[in-house]
This record gives C-alpha cells, sequence and structure tokens, in this order.
C-alpha cells in the first residue's frame, strides 16, 4: 500500500483550565488516515472534537496556552514533513499527583515555528473551507480578487492578467452562474451558497494536495446543502483531491465520504469504511454510531410524524475524563455482562473486520 | 481592474457638502443667537472712556449698522457671508477674511501635525499589544507609558516643554512664526505640535480603541480563512481593522484639537485661530468670532467629510446605501 497522503497519529490537543488544574482534552488520541485521492469523512457531536482536530492539522490553535503533541506526517509530492515537529520544545508541563500545576509555554515561539512549519502549506499543500462562507469571505475585498491572491500565492500564474483568468475558471468550475460578472462582486451582494461556492473555488484554486472541508454545509438553507455537496461529489470525482470532511451531518458524510472516523468527546470510537460504519443492516456497531444514525428522521418516521429520536444525556465532559468507556454513561447497549469492564476500562481501537476499527466491549473483547 | 466606486464616492461627497453646508448655517445661528444674548457688545469695550454719552454711542452704532434688529444684523452677516465678504474687524478694522486664511493654516498645521504625533505614538503600541497580547512583558509598559503621558495636562506639559527648551536646549520656543528665527524657524513650531500632540489625552484613548479594533477584527471569521490560505494577515485586516478606525479617530478627535489649539496657542504665543478668538471674545469682535466659528465648524465637517470618503471608498455596503 502506498504511503498515505496525511497521516495523523495520537494527536493530542489540550488547553489548560488554569483554574481546574486540568487539561480540557478536546483531541484525545485521535489517529486517522487519509489516502491519495480519497475523501474521509469525521462525524460527531459539537464538542466532539472534529473542528479541533482539523483547526491542528492547520496550525490555527490560537487560544493558548494549546498544547498539541502527537504528529502530523504530510506526505505530498513536493513536501513531507511532520506538522507538529519539534512544537513540543516551547512548552514545559509541571505536573504534581497527576494534576497540572502549571504550564508554561513560549507561545510566540511557538507560533513563529508552527508558521515556519506550515509555511509551504497552508493554501498551497493544504486549503480549506469553512462553515459560515459569507463570514469566511473579506468583505472589503470583491470575491475575484480573494480568489486571484490565491492563485497568485500558490500557483505559476504570477501574472495579475493570467491569474484573473485562472480564477474565473475555478468560478466557471464550482458552477456559479455568470463568473465574470461575480469577479467583482462583494460577498455581501452574494447568497450563502454563492459563498460558499466561491470558498470552494478560492480552496482549489492554489490545486492543493489536501482539502479540509470544516462543516462546509453548517449554516445553510437545506435545499442549498444539497447542492454544495452535488458539488463537492462532482468535484471529488473530477479533480480526484484528497479531502477531509467534517460535519455533524451524517448524511453529508455518507453521501461524500469513503471512510468514516465517528468521534466522541475526543477520540475516535469507529473507524472504517463508510460501507462498514455507516451502512444499515452491518451487524456489528459502535452503540453512539448506532444512535447517531438513528437520530437521522427517515422518509417514513418523516411521514408518520414520529418524534426524532435524541441520544440521551449530554456531551462528554472532556476535564474529568472517566476511566472507563467515554460512551457508558448514554449507552444504551450496555449488557451486564460487560457493565463493569465498560465504567472501569478505556476499551482499545480494535479491529472488528479488515479495516474496520472500534472502541467497544461489546463488539471486541 | 481594481473597482472604485466613483459613482458612490462623488454621491457621498455631494451629500456631504450639502449637510455641512446645513450644519454651518446652523452653527452660525447658534453663534450669533449665543453673541446677541450675551451681556456686553463691541461698542462698550471699543469707544470705553471715548465717548460717554448714550447719544454719541447711538450714532455710531447707526453709522456701522447695529442699530438694526437681530434678524436684521444676522441676515446682512449671512448674505456678506455668502458673497465671500465676512465683514471688518471691529478691533484692528482689517477685512476678517483675510487674517481668518492665515490664522485657520496655522491652526490647521497645529492641528494635523499633533494629530500625526498622537497616531505615530499610538498605532505602532496598539497594534503591537494586539497581535502580542500575551506576551505582557513588552505591551504591558508601553501601554502604561501611553496612560501615563495622557494622563499630562496640556497646560502643564506646554510650561514644563518651555522650561526644557529654555535651560537645556537654549532655544525659546515661544517666538514661533515669526521672522526673527531664520531658516529653521520649523523647528521652533515642533515644540507645540508636540505638547498637543502628546498631551491632549488622545493618546491612551487611541490605543484602547484601536487595540480593540484590531483584536476584534484578528477574530474573524475571514482572517482565518486569510491564515489558512497562507495569505498576508495584515492585508486582510488593514481595511477593517486600521484604515477606518484611523479615519474615525481622527474625524471624532478634531473638535478635542480645536479645544487643546486654544491653550496651547495661548502658550506659546501661536498666531492661530485659538488665540485670535480668545482675543476676539473679549473683544466683543463679532465678525472675527463669527467668522471662526464658521471655520471650525468647516474643520469639524471636513473630519467627518473625511471619514465617510474613506468608509464609501472601502466599504460596498456603505456605498450602496
Amino acid at each position: 500500500m502506498t504511503q498515505p497522503l496525511l497521516k495523523i497519529e495520537n494527536l493530542q490537543t489540550y488547553f489548560y483550565a488554569r483554574s481546574k488544574h486540568s487539561f480540557v482534552r478536546a483531541v484525545d488520541g485521535v489517529s486517522l488516515e487519509v489516502g491519495q485521492r480519497e475523501t474521509v469523512g469525521v462525524v460527531g457531536e459539537s464538542g466532539s472534537g472534529k473542528s479541533i482536530t482539523a483547526m491542528s492539522i492547520m496550525g490555527l490553535i490560537g487560544a493558548g496556552p494549546g498544547v498539541i503533541s502527537g504528529s502530523i506526517h504530510f506526505a505530498g509530492t513536493r513536501v513531507r514533513q511532520n506538522l507538529l515537529d519539534g512544537l513540543d520544545k516551547y512548552v514545559r508541563i509541571t505536573e504534581k499527583n497527576n494534576r497540572v500545576m502549571a504550564v508554561s509555554k513560549d507561545e510566540s515561539g511557538w507560533q513563529k515555528h508552527s508558521e515556519k512549519l506550515m509555511k509551504n502549506l497552508r493554501g498551497k499543500e493544504i486549503a480549506m473551507i469553512f462553515q459560515n462562507p459569507r463570514a469566511s469571505l473579506n468583505p472589503y475585498i470583491t470575491v475575484g480578487e480573494q480568489i486571484t491572491e490565491a492563485v497568485r500565492l500558490h500557483t505559476e500564474n504570477k501574472s495579475v492578467k493570467e491569474a484573473r483568468e485562472r480564477a474565473i475558471y475555478w468560478l466557471e468550475q464550482v458552477k456559479i452562474d455568470s463568473p465574470r460578472l461575480r469577479f467583482n462582486a462583494y460577498p455581501s451582494d452574494m447568497s450563502g451558497g454563492m459563498c460558499q461556492r466561491a470558498m470552494i473555488a478560492m480552496a482549489l484554486s492554489s490545486e492543493p494536495a489536501l482539502l479540509i472541508a470544516d462543516e462546509p454545509t453548517t449554516g445553510l438553507d437545506a435545499t442549498i446543502q444539497s447542492k454544495i455537496v452535488g458539488l463537492l461529489e462532482e468535484l471529488k470525482y473530477e479533480t480526484g483531491i484528497s479531502t477531509l470532511l467534517i460535519s455533524h451531518d451524517i448524511s453529508v458524510i455518507s453521501r461524500l465520504a469513503d471512510r468514516v472516523a465517528v468521534m466522541y468527546g475526543g477520540a475516535v470510537v469507529e473507524y472504517g469504511p463508510a460501507k462498514s460504519v455507516l451502512g444499515m443492516g452491518q451487524p456489528t456497531k459502535h452503540p453512539y454510531t448506532a444512535a447517531l444514525l438513528a437520530s437521522v428522521p427517515s422518509e417514513q418516521k418523516i411521514r408518520d410524524k414520529a418524534n426524532l429520536q435524541t441520544i440521551e444525556g449530554d456531551v462528554l465532559d472532556t476535564i474529568n475524563v472517566p476511566a472507563g468507556c467515554r460512551f457508558y454513561a448514554r449507552c444504551n447497549r450496555v449488557t451486564p455482562e460487560i457493565r463493569e469492564k465498560c465504567a472501569t476500562l478505556h476499551p482499545g481501537l480494535k479491529e472488528v473486520s479488515p479495516g474496520h476499527q472500534m472502541r467497544c466491549w461489546l463488539h471486541c473483547s | 481592474m481594481r473597482y472604485i466606486p466613483l459613482k458612490a464616492l462623488i454621491l457621498t461627497l455631494l451629500k456631504e457638502l450639502g449637510l455641512a453646508f446645513l450644519l454651518l448655517l446652523g452653527v452660525s445661528f447658534v453663534v450669533f443667537a449665543i453673541l446677541y444674548a450675551a451681556p456686553g457688545d463691541q461698542f462698550n469695550v471699543l469707544l470705553e472712556g471715548q465717548l460717554p454719552t448714550e447719544e454719541a454711542r447711538a450714532g455710531i452704532r447707526e453709522a456701522i449698522g447695529t442699530a438694526q434688529t437681530w434678524y436684521g444684523q444676522y441676515s446682512s452677516w449671512l448674505l456678506n457671508v455668502l458673497s465671500g465678504n465676512f465683514g471688518t474687524s471691529v478691533r484692528t478694522g482689517l477685512p476678517v477674511a483675510a487674517e481668518l486664511l492665515n490664522v485657520s493654516l496655522n491652526t490647521l498645521y497645529l492641528t494635523l501635525g499633533s494629530m500625526a504625533v498622537t497616531l505615530l505614538i499610538a498605532v505602532p503600541i496598539a497594534l503591537y499589544s494586539s497581535v502580542r497580547g500575551h506576551s505582557v512583558v513588552i505591551s504591558w509598559p508601553l501601554t502604561m507609558l501611553g496612560y501615563v503621558i495622557s494622563a499630562l495636562p496640556v497646560f502643564w506639559l506646554a510650561y514644563i516643554a518651555i522650561y526644557i527648551s529654555i535651560h537645556s536646549f537654549d532655544f525659546f520656543p515661544l517666538a514661533s512664526m515669526s521672522e526673527s528665527q531664520g531658516g529653521n524657524a520649523w523647528l521652533y513650531t515642533l515644540v507645540p505640535v508636540l505638547v498637543l500632540g502628546l498631551g491632549s489625552g488622545t493618546i491612551s484613548e487611541v490605543i484602547r480603541n484601536l487595540r480593540e479594533e484590531m483584536t476584534r477584527v484578528m477574530a474573524e471569521d475571514y482572517l482565518r480563512t486569510a491564515r489558512a490560505k497562507g495569505a498576508s494577515v495584515w492585508r486582510h485586516a488593514f481595511k477593517e481593522g486600521l484604515l477606518l478606525p484611523v479615519t474615525e479617530i481622527i474625524a471624532s478627535k478634531i473638535p478635542f484639537m480645536l479645544g487643546g489649539a486654544v491653550i496651547v496657542e495661548q502658550i506659546f504665543n501661536w498666531p492661530g485661530m485659538g488665540r485670535m478668538a480668545w482675543q476676539a471674545a473679549q473683544d466683543r469682535d463679532f465678525p472675527v468670532i463669527m467668522g471662526i466659528a464658521l471655520v471650525a465648524a468647516a474643520f469639524v465637517r471636513a473630519g467627518s467629510l473625511l471619514q465617510r470618503m474613506v468608509c464609501t471608498a472601502v466599504n460596498p455596503q456603505q456605498a450602496r446605501d
């Protein structure tokens, strides 16, 4: 098997809660791989650490003292490096009796080093699109100029004229109607859906190896959402770009992803091919994935006006992470035989079928 | 092919000029009303001890035309101003317009210069502490320095500056703008400019204002996008984080700067509007007071005109409505 484009190993992104002398474990030991021409979906509730994972890859974790460890190997054709290389030397953690007493971080040193690591990658090798596309575009610069900027920064088209033509080409690629007219429009002149198309055009215009789509459909109307997903689907087959797709919306993930990682409380609880993770009729399913799938209203339920199914309980408190399974408190599949294990032992990621891993005592002992 | 909203700019200009005209009209009327209602008139001052009888005074008034009713006086002044005649000074007998041009240029130099001083000090501190807010070590003392400087009253700072420049540098900034100074007279004018720029209490305000704006803009979603695409954060933050707040500050600080100029001009014997207004008020020199009020109001409007134009030029939404 060829080397994956992006290989995240044991990523930990912690924020220090000074008053509680402990870390908020936003991302706690996530390992993921994105192969060439592959779309990997990350799904989970809000607060499960999906977006923080994406931000960690991009080196955009701003709020200090954020501590990131693990490794993120990027292996593109032009650049190969660990995106977290050498960052740990800027942080010193003082621990006492399992309580974090002090975190001293050389914030500016960290930032500078991170900027240096990411300099040739951001925008060029890894591009990103966000939720709320309208707020994500600079309201003071025309859409066309913003795309042109990306083209000139990262591709061989250095002259303004060439770059503009290229920008218009990408506006055509994302199926914006009358792209030459939209080139001179400001984000405030355009609808949310069009803004997201422009964002996608901007991200692709630098011809990156990896696209990170962080909740690309959130904040858009339902019909627009479906159109944006349709566009991403088309672009996936046309350009073959590797994508890390992050969404809380399981239907978006199931339409686009080749492989899926289900995150809960900062950890991946199930990871495998989309078919076996999200497919109906699969006998082995993580209880959390099953609950997520059950909470998506089916057409039958909508017709019957049945109540929406919810997952009882609250999102995991990532400060006081329980010793046992993270989902234990909300799990409805705990059987008497495994109850003790669930409550006290954190299940490891075990393979249940080829390429399909799961953290659950129910399916792997 | 950079898009410039020319039509919107012209519209804004016309709208602002129209508004300025109405405002100046209002200002002139209010100032006139205050002067009319205030006790004492120019002739009491002018003729002090010379023509004691009521009849003689009435005769002089008749001759100059003050005997009219208040609306008669106001409308004749207004008509004269509209045709470019600001009247003659009661004290000196010289035409007001020429003198007004002279002093207003001096004051413009003083206020714009001190504004530049304020911004040159405040902007770097604000920018530095907005991006490096966490490295308290340097940004905190800088901010404190700005606050301490701003807490110094202008009049006190002015006297200290004069004292220091005389005793330590052996130069005398009081005779500024006179011809006796020779070639480097402009050097002497720097002292009052620095004093007004440092001491008017604006530095700390500008620092706080700009830092807040910059910090807010830095947290905007579109700056995250700029970072994610590897573009310059400053390029993307410039318009909303720096250009707009700075023009806003300039526009809103002009009245304060003019107020401070009155004091500084008095102390440094600076032949500007503030000193002239002070003198004219004591003499009840109505045409001069009215003229200065108009020019001061025009300065303030010019500041807000600048702000509106910049706003329109950079902000497409503003341009539309």
